[in-house]
């Protein structure tokens, strides 16, 4: 898929223009996007962190744009999610990478990690089910 | 409970939804949640329509992940509420199921309650439907919290420190 077509695509939906990401990679399986931090992100207000819905926010949208393969049809319907959230969410740019684990005629299962700078150091990571039908 | 306690309590959770309302940051303000109940048996909160939160332009369908932001949310602060000396939390894992469609331009209600607390962590339960009569429920979560226990009221006393947002 073609990364200027997907971001068209997500600059059409309300709530992904209140997200603000950008789309950075994309293949068929996985999907990269960054989301910088602003304050109406925030969560907790002494720490100042993202808040968990909007990371959880974050993941799914990413997840739901990676399953589909034409990114023009109607959106993927979330099914549920599951969120382990494994580190404090700092104010900084959060990226986002979905991995499409399977995929059939009508469901799909993506799983996703959030990172702020290191990779290797999750902020959360979350398992989505769609409905394709 | 004496009559004299129940005061306490009542008193208690008033200024808990005052602070939370007075104090609002980020995405809670964003939100415009209005607490309509908070004691020890759950907390429910109001979301008005919002077209920010929606996955269409025509504003017809709010997107799922603004339904577990205000599912994390009410389980804050059912926590602040239930748990005495709270001094800060941590969401561990949150569970969401969508059930239906959020096709709706009606207020978005949502009750939530922390149904188990130990020393380090509450367990807590929700659910939200749209204030349009038939309560039929669009999503329901649950989460996981790791817990924090100061002298008294730690995070409210913080809160207060923090003064009015810019």
């Amino acid at each position: 898929m073609n990364i200027s077509d997907i971001q068209a695509r997500c600059d059409r939906v309300p709530f992904f223009r209140f997200l603000d990401f950008t789309i950075t990679q994309a293949d068929e399986t996985h999907l990269v996007a960054q989301m910088p931090f602003a304050q109406r992100h925030i969560g907790n207000p002494i720490l100042e962190t993202y808040h968990g819905g909007i990371i959880a926010s974050f993941m799914e949208a990413i997840a739901s744009i990676c399953v589909l393969d034409d990114i023009n049809a109607a959106p993927a319907k979330p099914i549920n999610l599951n969120v382990d959230y494994l580190r404090p969410g700092f104010a900084g740019t959060l990226t986002t990478r979905a991995t499409i684990t399977k995929k059939g005629r009508r469901m799909a299962s993506v799983e996703t990690e959030a990172w702020l700078e290191d990779e290797a150091k999750p902020v959360a990571k979350a398992l989505f089910h769609f409905l394709l039908v | 409970m004496s009559a004299k306690k129940d005061k306490k309590s009542a008193e208690r959770f008033a200024a808990i939804a005052a602070m939370w309302n007075s104090r609002a940051k980020g995405l809670i303000r964003e939100m415009k949640l209005e607490i309509e109940k908070a004691d020890l048996k759950g907390v429910q909160i109001r979301m008005p329509f919002n077209p920010d939160f929606c996955l269409d332009e025509e504003g017809t369908m709010l997107h799922g992940g603004v339904l577990t932001a205000l599912l994390d949310s009410a389980f804050g602060l059912a926590n602040f509420v239930a748990i005495d000396s709270i001094e800060s939390m941590a969401t561990l894992d949150l569970r969401v199921d969508y059930l239906r469609p959020a096709k709706s331009r009606a207020d978005v209600l949502v009750f939530a309650d922390c149904y188990r607390q130990t020393r380090h962590i509450a367990f807590g339960s929700g659910k939200i439907w749209f204030d349009t009569g038939d309560k039929e429920e669009v999503a329901r979560g649950t989460a996981a919290f790791a817990i924090t226990r100061g002298t008294s009221g730690g995070f409210l006393d913080k809160l207060n420190a923090t003064g009015p947002d810019k």
